[in-house]
């Protein structure tokens, strides 16, 4: 009887070691090549990032029928139901692999709209090419970095459960609209909500990067 | 009722971030061992930028001058918060600024001014790099300096080749120096000297022109032979006398036919020279190249002691000289001087050929050895003797003194030349019977240096020779095929052989 409570005890032991272990310690090569993955990963981010707040700039510049004509286009982001950390005290309060799902919940939830985006922004009177060819670099480069994130979720947490789970996008007859007003208003929405989410994407992975590569302070 | 509040504005905090300068900057004077000294600029983020947990990315940005400068060196510093300075100048007093922004927001104000004096007795320079520069600046000089000094002679004849003389293809001028005029002047085909009473009399007749001016030209021509002479051309010069298209030993070879190739075949190294000279002047005209080549010869060689006697070999051609022209006759003078030499010169014949394939200008060779070839069996024959090595008779056996004229020109170019009969112009009968085998030589083409290529055209042979004997008379065309008639004139006047004022005279008067 006393044998087994010892090893029942010693079991819960190892598991909580065990448990509360991250699954790269530090000084373990996985940390090195964690570091890698989560510099790519930034560096990608914040360029897809870049390419966002350019595209939406541009699109406001050309089509743009006076000061805040796209304010009445606000409405609500098809990603706005994913809860996203308000500031950095909430960010800390998010377990890891929790927000790494979070971040490719994110990119996931951008491949559709994006091809439809491209599709559809030929049909726009005026269309400048740079529009499309930055349209079309951020979708390319977001499949990218939702490979190299997940690659990052299986080292941070190897059980990790990716359910697959994404935003769906419901915005693709606005952008059809025959009105040609409400076609203006649909796309600022879409490249202003794919700005913002660029944003948080990038934010997260440079914090997440401190905290998991970095233990914490970079 | 107006409205109290305003337009709806859109903003996205993440983008209006405008973060606090950089604080605690400090400014010092690395001085490595093994390096150069270098100001190092240090900072810290500020208060609220939360960079370590990674929520906040700053990037950061340094500016400095000197007090007295006017414009800031902007660097930008990354995400580092340290900044080296490398280039600056010792004994000035430096003002540093420091700036962050976040990585997607807005540039914060400049930090506060901190400054630093940089000591005057630094040392910037890196003395291992100035030793290596020198050594190999001396190293660089030294080897220009080598080869300056022991190739420098060839570099200036590469940059300035040596101005050509005159030369006379065949012209013996040890048989001048040591005097030996006899020899000398045979080698040219001479009869002898002073020439004959025949000579004079054919030269008189060859003055004849159509022209009026030539008339005059020719006293005047002959005149001045004996006077100027004879500023016979030092034949110890290069071989690239910058003659004209007129010039070329093979077009004078080719165009005399046969006989003309083996004077080029002589290897004669110093003779040569004096041949193509001679060559040069013939350029023009086919005339009977005996006569006035020989006269002329005989004034080249005589620096101008000599009288204006012609030596002809054979008289009685030059009846019918008023189409000849002087010209053509300037043009052979310098076929005799080689004709002379020649014979004189007594060289095997595979020097000779391997001489004219040497020096072969056109680069016709078959030509040349074409005409060497029939040259020998010709040598018998009365046109070419003069020009093979074999013949010992002297160039002038009446009868193997040959000159051949140009009395018809082809629209292809072709050269219809008819040997010089000794028989009057007024012969129609074929000149078989002093069995000469008319050569004639047809121009296959003309070269890049003016060169006319002749060929020898057998087909010709016998058959046109009375025709064209009858045309010689009533043609003038007897022109010359270098390039321009100018160009025979400026060779002409570069030889000293002959007037060339006459010459160009004549040929004026030939081509009107």
């Amino acid at each position: 009887g006393s044998l087994l409570l010892l090893l029942l005890m010693s079991n819960l032991l190892l598991c909580k070691n065990v448990a509360s272990q991250p699954m790269c310690p530090s000084g373990s090569s996985c940390r090195v090549s964690l570091r890698d993955l989560f510099e790519r990963a930034i560096i990608l981010s914040h360029y897809i990032h870049s390419l966002s707040s350019e595209l939406s700039q541009e699109f406001d510049a050309q089509y743009s029928q006076g000061p805040e004509f796209f304010t009445q286009a606000m409405s609500m982001c098809h990603t706005a139901s994913l809860s996203t950390p308000a500031g950095k005290e909430q960010a800390h309060q998010i377990h890891q692999k929790d927000f790494v799902i979070l971040v490719i919940h994110l990119l996931r939830s951008w491949t559709e709209p994006l091809s439809h985006l491209i599709i559809e922004a030929n049909h726009l009177p005026k269309a400048p090419d740079t529009l499309i060819a930055k349209a079309m670099e951020i979708q390319e480069q977001n499949q990218r970095l939702l490979e190299g994130v997940k690659k990052i979720s299986k080292l941070v947490d190897p059980e990790i459960i990716d359910n697959g789970d994404y935003s769906v996008w419901l915005g693709l007859p606005s952008l059809q609209s025959n009105d040609l007003e409400s076609r203006l208003f649909a796309y600022h929405n879409e490249f202003r909500c794919l700005r913002r989410d660029t944003h948080k994407v990038d934010n997260y992975l440079k914090f997440l990067k401190c905290q998991i590569a970095y233990d914490g302070s970079c | 009722m107006g409205i109290s509040a305003s337009d709806e504005r859109l903003v996205d905090v993440a983008y209006i971030v405008e973060p606090n300068p950089p604080k605690n900057v400090t400014l010092e004077i690395q001085q490595p061992e093994d390096g150069k000294p270098y100001l190092w600029i240090k900072w810290v983020p500020p208060t609220l930028a939360d960079t370590a947990s990674g929520w906040l990315l700053l990037q950061y940005e340094v500016r400095l001058k000197h007090e007295k400068a006017v414009e800031w060196e902007i660097y930008f510093a990354g995400q580092q918060t340290n900044f080296k300075v490398l280039s600056f100048y010792p004994g000035y007093k430096y003002l540093v600024h420091v700036r962050c922004k976040p990585d997607h927001g807005l540039w914060s104000k400049w930090s506060e001014e901190h400054s630093i004096e940089i000591p005057s007795d630094l040392n910037m320079n890196d003395e291992t790099t100035w030793i290596f520069v020198a050594i190999l600046s001396a190293v660089i000089c030294l080897v220009m300096v080598w080869a300056v000094a022991f190739k420098g002679y060839r570099m200036m004849t590469c940059i300035l080749p040596p101005v050509p003389g005159p030369k006379i293809k065949g012209f013996d001028t040890r048989l001048l120096e040591t005097g030996k005029t006899e020899e000398f002047l045979t080698a040219f085909g001479c009869q002898g000297f002073p020439p004959t009473s025949d000579c004079e009399d054919l030269l008189v007749e060859f003055l004849e022109v159509n022209d009026s001016e030539d008339q005059q030209l020719m006293p005047s021509f002959s005149k001045k032979y004996p006077g100027q002479g004879v500023k016979f051309r030092h034949p110890d010069r290069d071989n690239d006398s910058g003659h004209g298209s007129c010039d070329s030993p093979s077009l004078l070879s080719e165009k005399c036919g046969g006989p003309w190739a083996n004077p080029r075949t002589f290897h004669i190294p110093k003779v040569i020279e004096k041949l193509e000279n001679l060559e040069a002047n013939i350029t023009c005209t086919w005339d009977p190249l005996n006569i006035s080549t020989e006269g002329k010869i005989f004034n080249f060689h005589t620096n101008g002691s000599r009288s204006s006697t012609w030596p002809l070999p054979q008289p009685s051609q030059h009846k019918p000289r008023s189409p000849y022209h002087s010209t053509a006759e300037v043009c052979k003078l310098p076929m005799g001087p080689k004709a002379a030499l020649a014979t004189v010169l007594d060289k095997s014949v595979k020097d000779a050929l391997k001489f004219s394939k040497s020096i072969e200008i056109g680069g016709e060779e078959k030509a040349v050895k074409k005409m060497e070839v029939e040259s020998f069996p010709a040598k018998t024959e009365q046109d070419t003797a003069w020009l093979l090595p074999q013949e010992k008779t002297p160039f002038i056996p009446e009868k193997t003194l040959d000159y051949v004229e140009i009395h018809k020109v082809n629209k292809d170019g072709a050269l219809s030349l008819t040997p010089k009969q000794k028989n009057s112009i007024d012969q129609t009968e074929k000149p078989q019977a002093s069995e000469i085998s008319k050569e004639y030589v047809k121009v296959v083409r003309v070269t890049d240096n003016n060169i006319l290529v002749l060929v020898p055209d057998p087909r010709a042979q016998n058959k046109e020779a009375p025709r064209s004997l009858q045309q010689n008379q009533a043609e003038k065309d007897t022109s010359c095929f270098t390039a321009t008639p100018s160009n025979c004139r400026l060779h002409l006047g570069g030889s000293d052989y002959l007037d060339p004022a006459s010459l160009t005279h004549s040929f004026h008067g030939q081509f009107e």
